[in-house]
């Protein structure tokens, strides 16, 4: 995580500095990230998808992690987010709304709302936005660095 | 066809056709006749060589041919001298009768027939015939056709003729029925009788009866005594055994190399049904209706007097037919109706042969080997079309863009179902069968417990006992309901293979080692279903084993091998006690029914599903508690610290749906404020400028 001591310009509003709460709730959600992310892409780029068995436990097990992590990063982060740029600042939301897409085309498959067709395309949209919210934690973990 | 029968007017008329019209216009049927007799009269008879191809059904009203080609005439009914004459006459032949214009050589290669005749691949395992005896406690599973887990009648000591005498009740006749006169080896006790009983030609109107004037009672009788020749005749009340000795008699009465009997008795024919050109009204159909096929495939697990529970399949109740869907060309090639189906259909050659007749008739500038080619290439695509006829491939369409809906089946919606799953369960899984409870059950069928003959009431534990479903992986590693049985013989153990004895080799090296029913019992257990003790088995091990050198006699039931060793009975699994298996398809429940349609995803997620836990045990004539006893999981090899684990955690899915939606609602809240700041701003921004 980037330092917060570097002092801002000062005609700009004062940007408050990541506490330990922000920290925490991105930790979480790179925790609950981490199996979700090997056990679906995983099984996706080794051919063997869908998952079943212990994998789809792990994955479907971890998810909840990673949707409450994301949540708390989505309300705790938002404020601080513009002390790393306008790029980072983008991805960050991108990675909100991919995350949305994910937590909610991973819950809705168990609700009696769509049929075949329906879950089908959550089932694709679920596996593209999840490739895409890994790709976009990793490139705003690296975006992570203050303006000077 | 001879270019001078070449317009539809002057098409050559098959015999029967002929005669009618030569009532009419006598002079105009001879000049076709001549001109069919000089333009080769095998033409005009060949089997493709007429048909109406209208949607309206023929009215068959057509002469009877015996089993030499003659028509049969009856004599009329009073002589010269004023004497009432019986209406004697030969059995008919269905070869020569409906093979006039229906080409027989192509029916004979259909699904019904085949077994034993043809190279056709066995495709997925059936129901196979089971040699049933209750005083030996004998239920032996029996296939021509090869399936893993059966026996080839042979394989038994059972002779084609044996299997004709035992199944001929729910046989349709051709395939081994029907053997060339010059393959039937003169020197073989059995088959030879066949000189006197005649072939069990196929009997056509044991499907294609229209108004149910077919009497299988009748024809069990006929078989049983040996009457195969006759029994097309006595089953569709055309007449009756002419005599009270039967076939049977004179065979056994034949000592070879006397030459066989010829003075055998002719059937006395219904005058009535005759009309003055001794023509006969066959009313047939090309659809049978649901009732013709119940008779060989009735399956009821609802035993006894509780039947009338039984709703019968949802397909039949919207009015649809079995044949809708187990349909087929003239080669009877019936479609069975599993995904996967067209890679076991191979084209015949007779059916290459008819089409390429027909491309030629179309097309005389092709060459016939290009014809030929041809057909085969339009016949092995249109196999493709027997995909939409399975259940996926009727109610979602087939993979190669097939239409879906055939018959107007609605396309299902499985709301809140998982695609994954159909790549995990058979469509039968959740909808065909008995809904699945904490025990396979007994059921019974048409070619194992004889339904469709009158007989006392069978019970849960008349042979051969059959259990579904059991939850298994079909060939295409999904999971699906079965039926299962177990075998019951006594055999001979060999290098660690067990031949089987048929029941009279047993009962006869046996003797009264075998247990007999007391007089009382008869009557409360028609079918003797008592299991046997272990004393009894011993004994009847010991008295097996007495004398004989070639292999140790053993007893296989319920799941296991049991053997003699220091006089005591032991018991253990073994490979030839494993029992055979076969998919259900029918009775097809509603979706409310489907299994997840009551409960949801507790259906089978849960710590009691049936489809997991349920228990399948072996039933056999044994006591239950030495058979053997399975989850639907262990019968499948699944992993069951997954299965509970997996089960486990469907406690919290509740949880885990209101934690997941409530993150998803306060993502959304903060995406959308944000966006309703960053849209203020910008519109604040915009405002300035414009200022």
């Amino acid at each position: 995580m980037a330092s917060t001591s570097i002092p801002q310009a000062s005609s700009a509003p004062e940007i408050p500095a990541l506490g330990i709460g922000p920290r925490l709730a991105y930790l979480l959600m790179l925790a609950g990230m981490l199996p979700v992310a090997i056990t679906g892409i995983g099984t996706f780029v080794l051919g063997q998808a869908p998952m079943t068995h212990w994998v789809l436990m792990a994955h479907v097990g971890a998810s909840p992690v990673f949707a409450v992590g994301l949540t708390l990063v989505a309300l705790t982060w938002p404020s601080r987010e513009a002390r790393y740029g306008s790029f980072s600042w983008f991805l960050f939301w991108l990675l909100l709304f991919a995350g949305w897409i994910v937590v909610l085309s991973g819950v809705l498959p168990m609700t009696p709302l769509l049929g075949t067709e329906g879950q089908h395309f959550l089932y694709l949209t679920h596996r593209y936005a999840g490739m895409a919210v890994a790709i976009l934690t990793v490139l705003h973990l690296l975006s992570l660095r203050p303006r000077r | 066809m001879s270019p001078n029968c070449a317009s539809v007017s002057d098409l050559p008329l098959p015999s029967h056709l002929r005669v009618r019209a030569g009532k009419f216009v006598l002079r105009g049927a001879l000049t076709l006749l001549l001109g069919c007799l000089v333009s080769g009269v095998s033409d005009a008879l060949a089997a493709d060589s007429v048909a109406t191809e209208s949607r309206m059904p023929y009215r068959h009203v057509i002469p009877l041919r015996d089993h030499n080609g003659d028509m049969i005439t009856l004599p009329p009914a009073f002589d010269e001298q004023g004497k009432p004459q019986e209406p004697r006459g030969s059995p008919f032949s269905t070869a020569q009768t409906c093979g006039r214009c229906h080409d027989y050589p192509s029916i004979s290669q259909g699904w019904h027939f085949n077994a034993a005749t043809t190279n056709v691949p066995a495709g997925r395992p059936g129901e196979p015939w089971i040699l049933t005896d209750p005083a030996t406690r004998t239920q032996i599973p029996l296939s021509y056709r090869g399936w893993k887990g059966t026996f080839r009648p042979t394989d038994v000591g059972m002779s084609d003729y044996d299997f004709l005498v035992q199944f001929a009740r729910h046989f349709p006749g051709g395939g081994v029925g029907e053997p060339p006169k010059d393959r039937i080896d003169t020197n073989d006790v059995r088959m030879r009788r066949m000189q006197i009983t005649g072939a069990l030609e196929i009997d056509c109107l044991i499907c294609h009866n229209k108004h149910g004037h077919y009497d299988h009672e009748a024809r069990y009788k006929a078989v049983t005594a040996e009457n195969f020749k006759w029994a097309p005749t006595i089953a569709s009340e055309l007449g009756a055994y002419g005599a009270s000795r039967p076939a049977k008699a004179f065979a056994d009465a034949w000592r070879p190399p006397r030459p066989a009997p010829t003075n055998l008795p002719p059937v006395k024919y219904e005058r009535h049904r005759f009309d003055a050109a001794n023509h006969v009204l066959i009313d047939v159909t090309r659809k049978p209706s649901p009732n013709t096929c119940y008779y060989c495939h009735t399956s009821e697990s609802n035993l006894g007097d509780s039947r009338w529970h039984s709703d019968g399949d949802v397909h039949i109740r919207a009015g649809m037919s079995c044949v809708d869907c187990h349909r087929n060309g003239i080669d009877h090639q019936v479609v069975r109706g599993y995904e996967g189906e067209t890679k076991d259909r191979p084209v015949s050659p007779e059916a290459i042969a008819l089409r390429t007749k027909l491309i030629l008739r179309d097309d005389p500038s092709i060459s016939e080997a290009d014809a030929r080619t041809l057909a085969e290439t339009r016949l092995n695509a249109e196999v493709g079309k027997v995909e939409t006829l399975s259940c996926s491939g009727c109610h979602y369409g087939s993979s190669d863009g097939l239409s879906a809906g055939r018959l107007g089946a609605p396309r299902p919606h499985h709301v809140g179902f998982p695609p994954i799953h159909f790549e995990k369960l058979a469509c039968t899984a959740c909808h065909s069968g008995p809904i699945p409870g904490n025990a396979a059950e007994i059921v019974h069928t048409s070619l194992a417990h004889k339904l469709g003959l009158p007989a006392p009431l069978r019970g849960a534990n008349t042979a051969p006992a059959i259990v579904q479903p059991v939850f298994l992986r079909d060939a295409n590693g999904k999971i699906a309901p079965h039926k299962m049985v177990w075998p019951s013989y006594w055999g001979t153990l060999s290098n660690g293979v067990v031949a089987p004895l048929l029941p009279e080799v047993v009962a006869k090296a046996v003797g009264d080692k075998l247990p007999s029913q007391a007089p009382a019992d008869v009557e409360r257990d028609p079918y003797n279903t008592k299991p046997l003790t272990n004393e009894q088995i011993r004994d009847i091990l010991t008295a097996l084993g007495a004398g004989r050198t070639n292999g140790e006699p053993v007893f296989l039931a319920s799941g296991k091998l049991h053997r003699l060793a220091n006089n005591e009975v032991t018991s253990e699994t073994h490979a030839a006690a494993e029992p055979y298996a076969w998919p259900l398809g029918h009775d097809v429940r509603p979706a409310s029914q489907s299994v997840g349609g009551v409960k949801g995803c507790a259906d089978c997620h849960s710590g009691d599903s049936p489809i997991y836990f349920g228990t399948v045990t072996a039933r056999g004539p044994v006591d239950p508690k030495d058979a053997v006893s399975k989850t639907h999981l262990e019968f499948r090899g699944d992993d069951e610290t997954v299965v509970s684990t997996f089960a486990f955690t469907f406690k919290f899915r509740p949880m885990l749906k209101v934690v997941t939606f409530g993150c998803a609602l306060i993502l959304l809240g903060v995406i959308v404020g944000r966006a309703f700041v960053a849209l203020s701003g910008a519109r604040s921004s915009l405002g300035r400028h414009s200022k």
